[in-house]
């Protein structure tokens, strides 16, 4: 019984890792029509900040705030240097996207080498109760993460602000005659997702070590939990995270676990046939003025 | 023909140019450049997954390339020779390893190739190197599924291919071995069963094929062989897995980053009473400041660079870091290229002759002196035979370390 429940706390713990992932993705891909495939290397790139803050003496929330900052001004610039021209064609921005994981995983391997970064934990405590044992750092990551489900729930569904995102998304031209500055709002999206991406490499580095490469996978999950959960969906990228995780940790714990990853894609697959807008509904991404 | 006198000036300022560039190409290849350099390739992971090995390649390979040239090349047919090393990023993708190759055999003209380190990767490249007549070196135990007599006769399939690192079977018999003795004094019990987690990819597979069975031939109990998905971050359900077998000793194989990802995620659990990390450098263990409340072994392919008890390594890693390559999990990899770059600069002063053949009559024919071992020497099929370094991190942190032999033979299944 306490194997099970550790793989039901092993489980919770990977789908706040993939949420916090796929609620960036969603939000992007969701609602600004932008196919940002870099987004695992902006995630890496908060965990390198996080290691070279640690590195520095910095301590590890400190650490966390300059993760943010940097990717979501990296974010910035991207999506206005980058990002902005190729709205009209999303094709382009999913090839630009492609593009910067070269660059950026080459940036960092230039600067500091290609080898495994980490950090001390930050919490180390490990709680044993009837036979389970519970990580404190996996807690404050599950935490942080409902934190932050919590806060973007309330932004996209209760703020003028997420009205208007959402009116943008349902029709642009329109959105825009009735005054709502369209561009900007998609620069501030592309913006709040780069910073999530920065929060998620932070809290990630607490866990587990990371490389230059560490994105690509982790990126995938992202786009599969955004679109079985439904794109721009955050309640629904909450849930396919939850289920994802579960998945995942019982066919490791006990299928075939050499088929773990396969898991989450075929679910993807089946949701795509069956819901096109995932479990829980969601947008099709902007539709572009033409 | 009637020149106007624009183009009179033309065709001056074309002559000009031309005896610059000449000049300037002069200058920038000194005459003995064009026909005394001999390039060798290397073909490794410098990006991507596999990259904590693969980097260790073009540095190990590299590091004997200066120490020949250094020391004023090498005599061939009477003239002075210096290596050249040509290196590719194959990003750990298998299309791009084929690509290098090709360009490496048929473009720049190499007459040797070193790589890759990824065990698939090296059988495709093969397929270019071996028709191209060109000798190529590779450290991975794959290869004893196409080297064999008549694959490696004069005219056979590969028979410029050798493996510069022991047969599995040795390998792994050397490596078992050397984990279960010392982790006994430090568990205060014989470990009697064990746990292997392993990286699902042909390389996962086929080395934890053989080290099952060097487990089973020291007597111990393997009730599960858990497989994970390479690029895994999260271990906690195979380490739970494994914790509910209540296993002695959980064996990680193969890919150091994965190993170190997943220790102190097992560590956590309380997955097992010791544990054992293939691939994984006491340096780094020091390095990291890594620290465990039960025993850890590490082993090294083939010989440490953190804590080493074979005397010529220490010299060899104060050189290989001093030339700019970073401490890493497998650093020591790059053994398994650097000794072969003096063995064949050797095979071909002994042939007196880059001719591909005579080079390799000369390579079945040395006893080389390298860092791995005083006296390497190619098998019949190509594949060396040298020992393999065990350390073992006791609770309290201190590490001990000793060079085990292989087995004579494979165990029987």
């Amino acid at each position: 019984m306490d194997i099970f429940i550790q793989q039901i706390l092993n489980g919770l713990s990977i789908a706040s890792v993939i949420t916090l992932i796929a609620i960036g993705v969603t939000l992007i891909f969701g609602l600004t029509g932008i196919i940002n495939f870099a987004h695992g290397e902006f995630l890496m790139i908060g965990g390198i900040v996080t290691w070279l803050a640690v590195s520095a003496g910095l301590g590890f929330p400190i650490a966390v705030m300059l993760s943010i900052l940097a990717v979501g001004l990296m974010g910035y610039v991207l999506e206005r240097g980058l990002f902005r021209f190729t709205l009209e064609r999303p094709t382009n921005g999913f090839i630009v996207s492609l593009g910067l994981i070269v660059v950026l995983q080459h940036v960092v391997v230039l600067f500091w080498n290609p080898n495994q970064k980490s950090i001390p934990r930050p919490l180390t405590t490990v709680w044993e109760i009837a036979g389970v044992r519970i990580a404190s750092v996996r807690v404050m990551v599950i935490l942080i993460t409902i934190a932050v489900v919590a806060l973007s729930f309330r932004m996209i569904t209760a703020s003028r602000y997420g009205r208007a995102l959402r009116a943008s998304v349902e029709d642009r031209d329109t959105a825009a005659l009735m005054g709502i500055p369209v561009r900007r709002y998609i620069t501030g999206v592309f913006v709040l997702g780069s910073a999530l991406a920065g929060l998620g490499g932070a809290l990630l580095i607490a866990l587990f070590p990371i490389t230059p490469f560490t994105g690509g996978t982790m990126v995938m999950k992202g786009f599969a939990v955004a679109l079985i959960g439904g794109l721009g969906n955050i309640y629904g990228a909450v849930a396919a995270g939850l289920i994802l995780g579960i998945v995942e940790g019982f066919s490791a714990g006990y299928g075939f676990s050499q088929w773990t990853d396969a898991y989450s894609f075929v679910l993807m697959i089946l949701v795509l046939i069956v819901r096109p807008h995932g479990l829980f509904g969601g947008t099709s991404g902007p539709r572009m003025a033409s | 023909m009637i020149w106007s006198r624009e183009d009179l000036k033309l065709k001056t300022v074309l002559k000009l140019a031309a005896s610059a560039a000449l000049c300037l190409g002069a200058l920038a290849h000194p005459a003995w450049a064009e026909d005394n350099i001999v390039k060798i390739g290397v073909v490794a992971a410098e990006s991507g997954s596999f990259v904590s090995a693969g980097h260790t390649l073009p540095a190990g390979v590299g590091l004997a390339v200066k120490q020949i040239n250094d020391a004023g090349g090498f005599k061939v047919g009477g003239k002075t020779y210096k290596l050249e090393m040509v290196k590719r990023d194959d990003r750990t993708d298998i299309a791009t390893a084929i690509a290098a190759t090709q360009e490496l055999v048929r473009d720049v003209k190499v007459q040797a190739i070193f790589g890759s380190e990824t065990h698939d990767f090296t059988l495709a490249m093969a397929k270019i190197t071996q028709p191209a007549k060109i000798i190529h070196f590779a450290g991975n135990s794959t290869l004893a599924k196409i080297l064999n007599p008549d694959s490696v006769k004069p005219g056979g399939e590969d028979h410029y291919l050798f493996q510069s690192e022991p047969q599995e079977f040795q390998r792994s018999g050397s490596t078992a071995r050397g984990v279960l003795s010392l982790l006994e004094p430090l568990l205060g019990f014989k470990p009697r069963k064990s746990v292997m987690i392993v990286g699902n990819d042909a390389t996962g597979q086929f080395l934890s094929s053989y080290y099952y069975k060097a487990l089973k031939a020291e007597g111990q109990d393997v009730p599960d062989i858990i497989f994970y998905p390479p690029d895994t971050t999260d271990f906690s359900p195979f380490l739970t897995r494994a914790k509910s077998l209540n296993p002695d000793i959980i064996h990680f194989w193969y890919n150091g980053d994965s190993t170190l990802t997943a220790l102190p995620q097992a560590l956590e659990l309380g997955a097992a009473k010791s544990y054992f990390l293939f691939g994984v450098d006491p340096g780094i263990w020091k390095e990291k400041q890594l620290s465990a409340d039960v025993p850890v072994a590490m082993s090294c392919v083939p010989v440490c660079w953190g804590e080493s008890s074979n005397p010529k390594a220490k010299a060899y890693f104060e050189a290989y870091f001093a030339a700019g390559a970073p401490h890493g999990v497998t650093s020591s990899v790059s053994l398994l290229y650097h000794d072969y770059v003096h063995f064949l600069v050797e095979a071909w002063q002994k042939a007196d002759s880059f001719d591909p053949d005579k080079t390799v009559e000369a390579l079945l024919s040395l006893h080389h002196q390298g860092v791995v071992s005083d006296d390497l020497t190619f098998n019949p099929t190509h594949q060396v035979t040298h020992a393999t370094e065990v350390c073992a991190a006791a609770p309290g942190g201190a590490i001990s370390c000793a060079m085990q032999q292989p087995p004579a033979e494979a165990p029987k299944s």
